[in-house]
């Protein structure tokens, strides 16, 4: 994008105004930035070498976020089947797709975390919480998407089907099924990456999971121990990754 | 010899349409007869092909489709739809699938409602799709994915999947304007020469003249939802078929109507 003229002039000029008010009232001071060098150069140090005994934890701790992410994202399926028939344009009307749209727009702007908190707070501290947080989050994106391979049904198909003597119930097997399949497979796995990644630290805030060790390790200075799960999860979030993107390029 | 398409006096206008798409239309269609609807774009070839294939109610007349009177407010039973095959100019195929399924997809009619659903098919539906897949010279291409495959290719599976209905009525959409001329002579060869091969009715709409010419014994010309002729092959003549096709120009509020 070339920044031409007055629209240039006027959005540099922006971004230079953002960049100076940022500094100017953040207090950012230089001295504490040169003296942290050797304290955050400390505190690397306390993490090594990684506590290898937390073995048992991070086991506790990961099979509770795998569990949270395949609940939280069955819930979500459960929910966006509904909404993403109701968010799609060519299954209702207007009026109804519009609000159901905006109001999934709605859930997608709250923050996992902030949803997360507020579970804790109405049903208190464990799994729970993070999985009705995981499936609340979630469905805004997943009900767009089904919306969206809803409406992306070639209509021709349906006709041959249609033309061939075959049912309602029939076309919907064997003309929509078919095309929608495969995106909808390829939208929930990367939905389930997504909340995969998103809960390792909802035990932060108490919502269950591997979180909730680093944070347990961190608060009671026991880096080498924090190292250990951050390493962890470092692991974990790599290979669901490379799953996924070897199930994803099956569904095309 | 007995009638596979009887019209009486049929018209019919899409809603909200300003002009009928079909006025007093009237024609009759012999058992195993080959016959072309020529004219141009807007002519009503797309509407009433698609009002034999039973998708269209709402018209008004009397039609009559292998010796049964269609309703013109209810769809057919499913019975009788299978009778009648169609072939669109879109292919119309389930891209993502395999052209054995969508060959198979034919049959759907023919199974009982949960064979259908389950999507099982029984050897004898296994062995007409074999097939219809080689006398459309795809066996070859029976696991491949449609997707993958050419225009002539696609237009092959298409007819398979129709002559998989075991039609006994042949009903074909501009079946070749999607293709180039050299594939849309060998496609129209092959619709053509199947329908005769099963004693099949076959009635194709066509923009070209010449393809007309080739496969059909009787051409009708169609021109603003009206029968402009009704002539055996071998009468066609230039100056009606040129007729058919007189610059329209389009008249505001009111949609094509043709220069005097």
């Amino acid at each position: 994008m070339a920044f031409r003229g007055f629209g240039g002039f006027a959005t540099s000029g922006l971004i230079a105004a953002a960049i100076l008010w940022s500094f100017a009232t953040t207090d950012v001071e230089l001295s504490r930035l040169m003296s942290a060098g050797p304290r955050i150069a400390d505190f690397l140090g306390r993490m090594f070498p990684p506590d290898p005994t937390v073995m048992a934890e991070i086991k506790k701790g990961s099979a509770e976020t795998l569990r949270i992410a395949i609940l939280g994202t069955l819930g979500a399926v459960i929910l966006s089947v509904p909404l993403g028939i109701l968010a799609s344009e060519t299954m209702v009307s207007p009026a109804v797709f519009r609000s159901i749209r905006t109001l999934l727009a709605f859930i997608r702007a709250i923050p996992l975390i902030l949803v997360a908190m507020l579970m804790v707070g109405a049903v208190g501290l464990g799994p729970l919480p993070g999985i009705i947080a995981v499936a609340f989050h979630a469905t805004g994106m997943l009900a767009k998407f089904y919306a969206e391979a809803i409406d992306g049904v070639s209509r021709a198909p349906i006709a041959a089907l249609e033309s061939a003597g075959a049912g309602p119930l029939v076309r919907l097997r064997h003309a929509i099924w078919p095309q929608m399949a495969p995106v909808i497979a390829r939208d929930t796995i990367f939905r389930f990456e997504l909340n995969l990644r998103e809960s390792l630290i909802l035990g932060i805030v108490g919502a269950g999971g591997i979180g909730f060790y680093i944070q347990t390790y961190v608060r009671s200075f026991q880096y080498d121990k924090a190292a250990s799960v951050t390493i962890a999860v470092v692991v974990m979030v790599m290979a669901i990754e490379a799953i996924n993107v070897a199930l994803r390029r099956r569904f095309t | 010899m007995s009638t596979a398409i009887e019209i009486d006096d049929l018209s019919f206008a899409h809603t909200g349409a300003d002009l009928p798409a079909l006025e007093r239309v009237s024609f009759r269609v012999s058992a195993g007869e080959s016959v072309a609807l020529l004219g141009p774009s807007g002519a009503g070839k797309t509407t009433l092909l698609a009002l034999l294939d039973g998708r269209l109610q709402g018209w008004s007349g009397r039609v009559s489709v292998l010796g049964a009177p269609l309703d013109p407010d209810l769809p057919p039973p499913s019975a009788r739809r299978s009778d009648t095959g169609f072939v669109f100019q879109e292919f119309a195929l389930v891209e993502r699938s395999t052209v054995l399924r969508n060959v198979l997809n034919g049959r759907l009619g023919r199974m009982s409602p949960l064979r259908a659903l389950m999507g099982s098919s029984t050897k004898h539906d296994l062995e007409i799709a074999r097939t219809v897949l080689a006398d459309c010279g795809i066996s070859d291409l029976a696991e491949r994915r449609v997707d993958s495959l050419s225009g002539g290719q696609r237009q092959r599976v298409a007819i398979a999947r129709c002559l998989a209905q075991e039609p006994r009525l042949i009903l074909a959409d501009e079946p070749v304007s999607n293709l180039d001329p050299a594939r849309a002579g060998e496609i129209l060869a092959l619709l053509a020469g199947a329908a005769q091969a099963r004693g099949a009715t076959a009635l194709f709409s066509s923009h070209q003249p010449d393809l007309a010419r080739r496969f059909a014994q009787r051409i009708i010309g169609m021109r603003a939802g009206r029968i402009a002729f009704d002539v055996p092959t071998s009468e066609l003549n230039d100056d009606a078929t040129a007729e058919l096709y007189r610059e329209v120009e389009p008249i505001p509020g009111i949609g094509l109507r043709a220069v005097s």
